[in-house]
């Protein structure tokens, strides 16, 4: 079967508005975690968020689309990211409207960040707004596909905080089975009064910034912004830079509970297991796990009970960079797994933020605490979950 | 990859049986609701009251398969919309009561992977799931996530299927984009109606895709897609598509066709049926409304035909003199996304 490599990434997130932004951000340990400026909601007053550091139309300036109509900030987002990482991998006109260029992104709230916009448009009998055909979680794909000229597979997934990461297992399958050349992958998200709500009606927002694997801990912190990486069969590359391969992906069912996970954290081993399995690597042959690490009670203790049957007591440094970002919820996956691949580049391990007291017992284990380099990170685990229990890991290893 | 087993809820009385021509219910109007089953025996009333109809109706379809075929090794699903009932509920109340305390129950259930999450539940099973939500492609993408799964040696059998519901969100925010017909309309007139604008539908069909041949209905031979088309990229595609699978065009003797009575958007069906010779013709969507994951419940009715069930005559467009044996559906999402899947005879 072929190898997947990576040849292109892009991102944006509350710590960077590009990729050598967040690289910046990760090294010197700042956190993009507080007052909002740009979210409109009751609960930018209250609660800490991790927003991108550009409003709409500064945006919109960077990405010369200052009178393009029906464009939400989720579709900025996206289109910032995928524009670096098609250029970071050097993707032309050609290469990108061939019929063997495929598109796999995701979200979950895609245009409903427009959340007032949406209920005047789907309630009254007002004039349709220019967002009409903007709302759905595919939106912005349809957008990229369109804009970029794209004629091969294009699809979006949502499986809520996993999605992502499930994209670019699609997009590495995809390559896998000959049906894609080059598979672009990632996902976006924005801040939305509708997630805020959400997680917020559900007690597990964080008012100040999230506190991953503390005993402490009380919630998550929402972000947003976006991640492409720009996947090739390794065999395609001819002498390009290669930033990593995506070794392995797992995928599994936690067959427990619509939003928490289970004590026993079945989902998350057996996406573990499956993920090492496909790498044909062992638990010994992980350097860093980039955790999903969301703050909750419930999945921060379950993802330590999952690492616990997996690697026993050697369990390999992790982290959760969501401390940086927050929450970015569809872009997640990609987010982190371009982290992890800063990790596999520069032989670095960023500090967990905001982190003071090992969670309960017997499982009380400390996240990375602080910034280390020449360090030989082969092979990293990232970690995805969603509500419905769908968990999804990944194996990104050096080439 | 062959189909197992099937289930279908839809604007037609196919859950139990077949459709016959003499059991085809005629809808008026805009939207052609789904003709739903009783639930009692597969899902709990203290649930049942708490789940939208879009989620309602993938259990009603997917619990039954799972039942017979309890070891699946992914869920797969394809909605463009998931459960946006539930959606629209939560965003209300965001709205109404400016972002007070609200109940959760509806944002968790308005993420699309709810489905899988409680077929995935209650059947105890810790598989494989995914959620594909590309709009008009969702359905074609879902069976191509099962067929990288079965290639690469993932699973041996999966459930795969579509869910999409007629919900007041979709409705509204489509009507105003200006997709359905403003006049009085039947679906027996609908096709060739020759007027802008067509009709909502819904439904959720769920099939049992193996990769073993035995005791299959039909073999699902590939799918393919494409976005945003300019003038000749269909044929291309199509060229592509058949010389991938060892197709020539004269190897197709039927056609599923989404017509859909839009006289904006259905020349593309008109210009792909002149590429092909001596094939029957066979319309869906004047049973089923369209919807973004129409093509669902025509592989569903091109898997009763291939299997030797009768397809009602409402839906023959143009007879072919050659007996089913590879059909090709071709469906596409107003005008901007097109999927092809190619359907045989065992």
């Amino acid at each position: 079967m072929k190898r997947v490599v990576v040849t292109g990434i892009g991102a944006i997130s509350s710590i960077g508005l590009d990729v050598q932004g967040n690289l910046n951000s990760l090294r010197n340990g700042i956190g993009g975690i507080g007052q909002s400026k740009f979210f409109v909601s009751k609960y930018a007053q209250t609660h800490a968020l991790g927003e991108v550091k550009a409003s709409d139309d500064e945006l919109r300036l960077m990405l010369e689309v200052k009178d393009e109509k029906g464009l939400t900030r989720s579709d900025l987002l996206a289109f910032k990211a995928f524009r670096e990482a098609i250029t970071d991998a050097g993707l032309d006109e050609d290469a990108l409207s061939s019929f063997d260029t495929a598109l796999i992104s995701a979200s979950t709230v895609g245009g409903m960040c427009l959340t007032d916009q949406l209920y005047q448009d789907a309630n009254t009998a007002s004039k349709a707004s220019e967002f009409i055909r903007s709302y759905s979680a595919s939106a912005h794909t349809s957008y990229l596909a369109k804009r970029y000229g794209i004629k091969g597979i294009v699809d979006t997934l949502n499986t809520a905080c996993s999605s992502s990461a499930n994209a670019i297992m699609i997009g590495s399958r995809l390559i896998k089975s000959g049906r894609a050349k080059r598979v672009i992958v990632g996902g976006v998200d924005s801040l939305a009064k509708y997630t805020v709500n959400g997680f917020n009606s559900l007690g597990i927002l964080s008012p100040a910034a999230t506190k991953p694997f503390d005993l402490n801990r009380i919630g998550l912190s929402l972000g947003e912004g976006a991640a492409y990486l720009v996947l090739e069969a390794l065999d395609e590359v001819d002498g390009k830079q290669v930033y990593a391969e995506i070794k392995g992906y797992g995928n599994a069912s936690d067959a427990y509970h619509t939003s928490s996970i289970s004590d026993d954290a079945d989902g998350v081993v057996y996406a573990i297991r499956q993920a090492l399995n496909s790498s044909g690597l062992s638990p010994n042959d992980i350097h860093y796990i980039n955790a999903h690490g969301t703050g909750t009670g419930n999945n921060d203790k379950a993802e330590v009970v999952g690492f616990s049957t997996i690697f026993g007591s050697k369990i390999p440094p992790f982290n959760s960079t969501k401390s940086y970002t927050g929450h970015t919820l569809g872009a997640s996956g990609g987010l982190e797994a371009i982290y992890s691949i800063f990790s596999i580049k520069y032989g670095e391990l960023y500090p967990s933020l905001n982190f003071e007291t090992p969670i309960e017992e017997p499982y009380g284990l400390a996240p990375i605490r602080c910034y280390q380099n020449d360090v030989e990170i082969r092979n990293v685990l990232s970690n995805s979950y969603g509500f419905s229990g769908s968990c999804t890991s990944l194996v990104i290893s050096k080439v | 990859m062959y189909i197992r087993d099937s289930k279908c809820i839809s604007p037609q009385p196919t859950y139990t049986n077949g459709i016959e021509s003499e059991g085809i219910v005629e809808h008026s109007g805009t939207k052609y609701f789904a003709i739903e089953p009783k639930y009692n025996e597969l899902i709990p009333a203290g649930q049942l009251r708490r789940i939208g109809k879009a989620v309602r109706m993938g259990i009603g379809a997917g619990l039954p398969l799972l039942k017979n075929n309890p070891k699946v090794d992914g869920m797969i699903i394809g909605s463009a919309n998931g459960g946006l009932e539930d959606c629209i509920s939560f965003l209300n109340q965001i709205i109404d009561y400016e972002e007070g305390t609200l109940t959760p129950t509806n944002f968790v259930q308005s993420t699309p992977n709810a489905v899988t999450g409680y077929l995935a539940i209650t059947t105890k099973n810790h598989c494989y799931s995914n959620t594909h939500v590309q709009r008009g492609l969702a359905f074609e993408n879902a069976l191509l996530d099962a067929s990288l799964l079965m290639e690469q040696d993932q699973a041996k059998s999966v459930l795969v299927g579509n869910i999409e519901e007629i919900s007041s969100f979709n409705y509204n925010i489509d009507e105003k984009a200006g997709f359905f017909k403003a006049e009085e309309t039947n679906s027996a007139q609908l096709i060739g109606s020759n007027t802008p604008g067509t009709v909502c539908g819904e439904s959720a069909t769920m099939f049992i895709v193996q990769a073993a041949k035995e005791n299959a209905l039909a073999e699902i031979i590939d799918t393919d897609q494409l976005h945003h088309p300019e003038k000749g990229d269909i044929s291309q595609k199509l060229e592509q598509f058949l010389r991938r699978n060892s197709l020539l065009h004269s190897d197709i003797d039927t056609l599923l066709l989404g017509y859909n009575g839009d006289c904006r958007t259905d020349h593309y069906y008109d210009h792909f049926k002149e590429l092909f010779d001596d094939v029957s013709v066979y319309s869906y969507k004047n049973l089923c409304g369209e919807y973004p994951t129409a093509s669902a419940f025509a592989l569903w009715m091109a898997t009763e035909a291939i299997s030797g069930k009768q397809i009602p005559a409402q839906a023959l467009m143009q007879k072919g003199s050659r007996e089913i044996k590879t059909a090709l559906i071709y469906n596409h999402y107003i005008g901007l996304e097109h999927g092809f899947i190619l359907v045989r005879k065992i």
